[in-house]
């Protein structure tokens, strides 16, 4: 064994070649992430959760949750496009325009293309491109916008407007990224579907709010109480079919309130540096909130007890 | 490990450690490596981002995402030039020098070079009676030219009259025609001199 320092300095070099290019390297980087702003209206990003949306992590945390369900958005491209939104008052320059950077198009395509407004002109085009058109369009009179859009297979299913970025996990204490998506990505949870009741009633029963849901029901974050004083405000009101006994209501306890909370808070479409957007969709910064936080009696139907 | 001392081993003890040769690299080796670590720098130079925490993918470089950021919003001195030679350009001539006895000149008039609030004013409501510029003084009046444009429009318009004929004053923005317009609400009648000096 006279190798043995030789052994030694390469497994040393090695370690330390992958420690410092995996964990230093990365910490010097984005390890002092500060809240940034969004782009087009500046609004802080990310804002820190909501007390009970934070408690809520946690028990996603100790549920397991990140181990069916991850919180990362890919995407595989971007996409531009330039849409006309309104032709102004000099309809002739407006043609002019558009037959002038659309090549093949005749005058009285032009014509038909105004008739039918709003419109998309042009898709998938660089940069320099769209400027050009958007500036043809402006001097001719017309209200033409430029569309930034996120494309991907995860885009496409609705989980999401863009890809996430670092700055998204800024207050998540563990990062709980997720591996495996034996359920749906859930980094947009909160805005794609911002209702308490649902996310309550599918904790209790996946399965009432998703046909043939693979998640087990978490039934201990809920309590099955008669309903003898009378019906709490934060009774669970399912879809139909689920209802629990005659003189029972099922009310969460604090860790589904909390949990539900978290799940509301997830958002991750601020339009950002690293991961532009634009639509007409209003920008925001703010975390997915429900409506009202409990399910107040007044928009239950009424339930005969 | 040299070569006296595994001659002193006894053979059946242990079998000699196996060596390496002392043949060269094969020079065609050498060649492929250098050939594979050419196109890796390639594809790292093209699409690595350089390590740059800004770049995730889809996007390879800080330069591809800078294409990708939303427009500013800056003005279109185009679209300015057009609505200025469609509307003002009758009295106040092409090239801003206005015209003797019917409209006074934009080039190097303090009052397009000077606060803004004053000049946006003009357009939204007209200007009647005697006002000085570039001391000469002119007793005419002008009606609401601009009221009709958008807030587009009339700051593309203020902000070409500021930046041409030497002009060189700052571009007035649609947010700045807005807030004036709300700050006047439905006042219709002209303004006199006097009244937009006041305007701060």
């Amino acid at each position: 064994m006279n190798y043995g320092p030789l052994i030694f300095l390469s497994a040393f070099f090695a370690l330390a070649g992958s420690w410092f290019g995996f964990v230093i390297t990365p910490q010097v980087q984005i390890g002092r992430l500060q809240p940034t702003n969004t782009l087009g209206n500046p609004l802080t990003y990310p804002l820190a959760r909501p007390g009970l949306a934070h408690q809520g992590l946690e028990v996603y945390r100790a549920n397991g949750c990140a181990d069916c369900h991850s919180q990362q958005v890919r995407q595989t491209g971007v996409l531009l496009e330039v849409a006309l939104a309104d032709a102004g008052t000099n309809k002739p320059a407006v043609v002019a325009a558009l037959v002038k950077f659309k090549s093949g198009l005749s005058e009285a395509d032009a014509q038909r293309v105004l008739a039918e407004l709003p419109k998309t002109l042009l898709r998938g085009i660089q940069r320099q491109e769209a400027d050009a058109a958007l500036k043809l369009l402006s001097t001719a009179g017309a209200k033409a916008a430029l569309s930034i859009v996120p494309q991907g297979p995860d885009l496409a299913r609705g989980w999401g407007r863009r890809r996430t970025v670092a700055e998204d996990f800024l207050y998540d204490n563990p990062v709980l990224l997720g591996a495996q998506r034996i359920g749906p990505d859930l980094a947009n949870a909160g805005s794609r579907r911002p209702d308490l009741n649902w996310e309550l009633c599918h904790l209790y029963a996946p399965s009432s709010e998703v046909k043939g849901s693979a998640m087990p029901a978490c039934r201990f974050l809920f309590e099955k109480r008669p309903t003898e004083p009378g019906l709490a405000p934060e009774a669970l009101v399912f879809p139909g079919g689920m209802d629990p006994a005659p003189g029972y209501q099922i009310l969460p306890r604090p860790e589904a309130m909390a949990l539900a909370a978290y799940l509301l808070s997830l958002r991750a479409d601020a339009p950002l540096f690293e991961a532009p957007l634009l639509s007409s969709a209003a920008a925001t910064n703010a975390p997915a909130a429900p409506a009202a936080t409990t399910n107040t009696p007044s928009a239950h139907p009424a339930k005969s007890s | 490990m040299t070569p006296e001392r595994a001659q002193s081993l006894p053979l059946s003890a242990e079998a000699a450690e196996p060596r390496c040769s002392e043949a060269a690299v094969p020079v065609w080796l050498v060649v492929l490596l250098l050939l594979l670590a050419f196109g890796g720098m390639v594809y790292f130079d093209q699409r690595g981002g350089w390590f740059n925490p800004q770049v995730y993918a889809p996007y390879v470089s800080v330069v591809e995402l800078q294409s990708f950021q939303p427009p500013t919003g800056g003005i279109n001195l185009e679209r300015g030039k057009q609505v200025y030679e469609s509307i003002c350009a009758l009295c106040h001539n092409p090239d801003g020098a206005g015209k003797p006895n019917q409209a006074p000149p934009f080039a190097g008039s303090e009052w397009v070079l000077g606060n803004p609030n004053r000049i946006i004013r003009i357009p939204l409501s007209g200007l009647n009676g005697p006002v000085k510029v570039k001391d000469v003084e002119w007793n005419l009046s002008m009606p609401a030219m601009g009221a009709a444009l958008s807030d587009d429009d009339l700051a593309a318009v203020l902000s070409y009259m500021r930046s041409s004929w030497g002009n060189k004053a700052a571009q007035i923005t649609p947010a700045q025609v807005k807030a004036v317009r709300a700050e006047i609400g439905n006042h219709t009648q002209m303004w006199t001199a006097e009244q937009l000096n006041a305007v701060q």
